[in-house]
């Protein structure tokens, strides 16, 4: 999925300092990332993480305090914005509300002087990729959320810039259309082969639409990777829990040589983990958290098996494309409660049974505590 | 290649701020140095040149002195706090009215309640004694059926009378509002818990809306001490401070004790903007709406028909004094006899010959004065919403600064500024210009900044990454975006100066003769009847103006005063 392809844009030590009143806000704290052509690059995290603080960077209305920005090996920062040959999709979109459709999405190629007959054809281009041909003559406001989403994005593609920004852009559609859209900005994306970073909140949509992603948390990068590699082997709990559901299990190391290590829980259960197929190497401390994903999890009515950890089915939650089981575990020393996703109910387990889990240790990842 | 492109860079980035100091140059040169100027001079005998030791209270000290300067000084604030006081007694009731009961004709109220404030008050001034006066039509029945008359109308009561019917529609448009937009759910909820309508009123009701009250009362009390036409119509020996300002110029031109009285009369509206700080800052509620339903409307007949009742006597008195200036006009006289007599255009024809130049100097001086203000205002409250810079609230103030001032003060402060030193420009309609500019720009401030406020900042993002530069995206996507509101406040703008008199009666020379001093001199010399004509022509002007406005931008005319 992921051809090494040349990279077009590299951040380097990017800060930002907003100076408040009072204090200092290290919105953006020294981060680096490189973006290979035609990559659709996410970041993703919560609100007030500085990941739009670092768009907005990249479009020019914030002035780095520190770090550089390239973009096809010119130094981005001095350039103002207007000069940076960037499309940008905005938050509200800001469709310019006193203009048509067509003066809106030719808007850029007028800035950039371009004859008449030309812009009028590629105006008609642009909306048929985004196909909405209907609207031109109507203004802004007589639109639906959606198409004035896809005019914005028709808006922002017109004059072919090499890098395309999008900020939060499904924010404020319903959650089916979310969906559509986000498969139309993708397919659009891939259409016009355009260098893209993409700012959202939602890690479903961002993972759903990148081909990479960088967790940011306290303006900090804590991880950049593949969609898989970001669910599947998160490399620090904060990632493991900000993306999709995550269960952390306490344990401490007992044992460690260099095929293999055993953990023990806080009911004396132990489980033997394979050292090679560890991801996490920092395995010397003694006590760490076990993770696993939900669906990742099996239960059986059957006790006993090896690597299996006994628990009681505490809730069982319907919710229609999945069932979600409460396991309550460790119950004698410090009960801890577990989830496991099925999507669909399990034969034999009811609420109020006894019950094992068991799971694949590739499925895993250990953290250290401390 | 990229040192190319860094030197547009800075030229394009130059531009707002090459503004910015232009803009602080007029805010120096026409607001900061004039006013300093009279402060100075207040500090200073008639004649001296400025140093230490010749700083002197004896301006100041006529206040403690002279009963004329003593009289004027209580005159002043009686009249501020009596208008403040009747005009609550009108507005409150006539706002609780229009938005809290199913009253008819709403919309008829509300345009008739907002004309007073595009009249000029001084206008219909005059007419209170074709009514009320010694020789007036009310007190002709009065004796003819009931053998008494009414007190003088000269003084204070003539005053008071003129203003507050001119002013308190301040407080009713800023009650209304309040009213329109304050939380349904809260007088819900206080009557599930068992509030009749007057205790609803009484603890809930005009409790959130005070801080609107009190911002209403405060624009009436500063436009009531600090204006100088009515006083002068009505006050006979009634002296205020305008008019006792107005008496040193003219009489001595003493720009010295002049100054010492504006510089009480500032006073005055600082204490007044004081105190209805520290009752908004008490009062003050963030009331969270998260509906668009509107607040309950009372159903009942009685209240409907007192509203009825009350609104239509208040507009009627209102605009009575206008209306009897128009039929007026058209009669040779309404004075000593019980109905106007010999109706004629007989006026008119007699204004067209001799008074053709005031009426075009008024719209010379008029226009020009609110193009410098619309181009500088846009400019300044651009700068003031977008550009983020250290002592911006200097700014801000700078820029409000003449619209608590009396227009008298300005006219003053201009005088001071430009008749001596190294700018003369006495006897110019430059001077004049000046002053409406300075006096009249916090309009076109205001309702630009309330239209720019309103503009995400990402419209304006979204032009410059699609490739605009500065001065591209301000005139293709912000001005456009900002036109109704520049529009609005420059209609604002161009009407009330034409019917401006406390600046002129100051700034003007022989030959920039207004529309509005020629009235008041016709006035002050009982020529009734062209006076008359000519007030009738500046209401017509001044209403089609603002009908024409109301078209174009779709607006009702009450809401083109909201930010005013």
């Amino acid at each position: 999925m992921n051809q090494k392809r040349p990279i077009t844009l590299s951040i380097q030590n990017l800060s930002k300092v907003f100076h408040g009143k009072t204090e200092r806000v290290m919105a953006v704290d020294d981060i680096s990332f490189h973006v290979s052509e035609g990559d659709l690059f996410t970041l993703l995290g919560p609100s007030g993480c500085g990941k739009t603080t670092t768009l907005r960077c990249l479009a020019g209305f914030e002035k780095p305090s520190n770090g550089n920005i390239r973009f096809l090996g010119r130094d981005f920062t001095t350039i103002p914005p207007f000069r940076r040959n960037i499309g940008m999709v905005f938050q509200s979109y800001a469709l310019f509300p006193h203009m048509s459709i067509f003066d809106n999405v030719a808007y850029g190629l007028r800035m950039r002087k371009i004859p008449r007959r030309e812009i009028e054809q590629r105006v008609n281009r642009i909306i048929q990729l985004v196909e909405l041909e209907e609207t031109q003559k109507r203004k802004p406001s007589e639109l639906s959320g959606g198409q004035q989403q896809r005019i914005a994005l028709a808006r922002a593609l017109v004059y072919e810039p090499k890098l395309l920004l999008l900020d939060e852009p499904l924010s404020n559609l319903d959650a089916k259309l979310r969906i559509y859209m986000r498969e139309e900005i993708r397919r659009i994306q891939q259409k016009a082969k355009v260098t893209t970073i993409y700012v959202t909140h939602d890690q479903e949509e961002a993972l759903a639409i990148s081909d990479q992603i960088a967790v940011m948390s306290d303006g900090k990068i804590d991880q950049i990777g593949s969609p898989d590699e970001i669910y599947e082997k998160p490399q620090t709990i904060h990632v493991a829990d900000f993306i999709g559901q995550a269960n952390f299990l306490t344990c401490s190391l007992v044992k460690k040589n260099e095929e293999s290590v055993i953990l023990r829980f806080p009911s004396n259960e132990t489980v033997l983990l394979d050292q090679n197929k560890k991801r996490t190497s920092a395995c010397d401390h003694s006590k760490g958290l076990l993770f696993i994903r939900p669906e990742r999890l099996e239960v059986t009515p059957v006790l006993g098996k090896a690597n299996s950890l006994k628990g009681q089915v505490k809730r069982v939650l319907y919710l229609g494309s999945q069932v979600r089981y409460y396991i309550q575990i460790f119950q004698q020393s410090a009960p801890q409660e577990v989830l496991v996703d099925k999507n669909r109910r399990i034969k034999d387990v009811k609420e109020g049974d006894e019950v094992a889990l068991i799971f694949n240790e590739e499925d895993t990842g250990l953290f250290p505590l401390e | 290649m990229v040192n190319g492109l860094k030197e547009r860079f800075d030229k394009i980035e130059f531009i707002p701020y090459l503004v910015l100091g232009l803009a602080l140059l007029i805010l120096l040169l026409f607001i900061a140095y004039p006013l300093s100027k009279v402060l100075l001079n207040s500090f200073l005998n008639a004649g001296d040149v400025f140093s230490i030791q010749n700083l002197t209270l004896t301006n100041f000290s006529q206040f403690f002195s002279s009963s004329l300067y003593k009289s004027a000084l209580m005159n002043t604030l009686l009249v501020g706090f009596l208008c403040v006081f009747f005009s609550c007694l009108l507005g409150i009731p006539m706002a609780y009215f229009l938005a809290r009961t199913e009253m008819p004709f709403k919309t008829i109220f509300l345009t008739l309640g907002t004309l007073p404030l595009i009249l000029p008050p001084f206008v219909g001034a005059y007419s209170w004694v074709l009514l009320f006066g010694r020789q007036g039509v009310v007190n002709f029945f009065l004796k003819e059926f009931f053998g008494f008359v009414l007190p003088d109308i000269y003084g204070a009561p003539g005053v008071v009378i003129a203003m507050t019917m001119s002013l308190y529609p301040f407080v009713f448009l800023l009650t209304y509002g309040a009213l329109l937009s304050s939380d349904p759910y809260l007088e819900e909820s206080a009557t599930i818990m068992g509030a009749s309508r007057w205790d609803l009123i009484r603890t809930v009701t005009l409790p959130l809306v005070t801080p609107s009250i009190a911002a209403g009362a405060l624009i009436v009390f500063m436009r009531a001490v600090g204006n100088f036409g009515v006083p002068a119509l009505l006050g006979g020996n009634f002296y205020v401070l305008p008019t006792l300002i107005h008496f040193q110029i003219v009489g001595f031109f003493n720009l010295h004790t002049a100054g010492a009285i504006a510089i009480v009369n500032i006073s005055m509206v600082g204490l007044a903007i004081l105190i209805s700080q520290y009752v908004m800052a008490k009062r003050s509620y963030v009331t969270i709406t998260g509906t668009t339903q509107g607040a309950q409307v009372s159903a009942s007949k009685t209240l409907k028909w007192s509203g009825i009742l009350f609104c239509s006597c208040v507009i009627f008195f209102s605009l009575l004094p206008h209306i009897t200036v128009i039929v007026t006009s058209f009669t040779e006289g309404w004075s000593g006899t019980r109905y106007p007599t010999k109706f004629s255009f007989e006026n008119y024809q007699r204004i067209f010959q001799i008074a053709k130049t005031p009426i075009l100097n008024s719209l010379f001086l008029a226009i020009t004065a609110t193009l410098v203000a619309t181009v500088i205002g846009t400019l300044l409250s651009y700068i003031a919403v977008r550009k983020q810079f250290h002592g911006k609230w200097i700014l801000d103030l700078t820029v409000m600064l003449p619209f608590i001032l009396p227009g008298i003060v300005v006219g003053v402060a201009i005088l001071s500024g430009f008749s001596s030193g190294l700018i003369v420009l006495t006897g110019t309609w430059m001077i004049m210009v000046i002053g409406f500019f300075i006096r009249r720009m916090p309009y076109i401030f205001r309702s630009a900044t309330a239209s720019l406020s309103q503009i995400d900042l990402s419209v304006e993002e979204a032009s410059a990454i699609a490739g605009a530069s500065w001065g591209a995206t301000f005139f293709r996507i912000t001005l456009p975006l900002m036109a109704p509101g520049i529009l609005a406040g420059a209609v604002i703008c161009f009407s009330t100066l034409m019917g401006e008199l406390s600046t002129t009666i100051i700034l003007y020379s022989a030959g920039w003769k207004t529309i509005t001093v020629a009235i008041i001199e016709y006035l002050f010399s009982a020529t009734i009847g062209p006076a008359y004509a000519l007030g009738t022509i500046l209401i017509v002007l001044v209403l089609s103006a603002i009908t024409l406005a109301n078209r174009l931008l779709g607006r009702k005319m009450s809401q083109m005063f909201k930010m005013v």
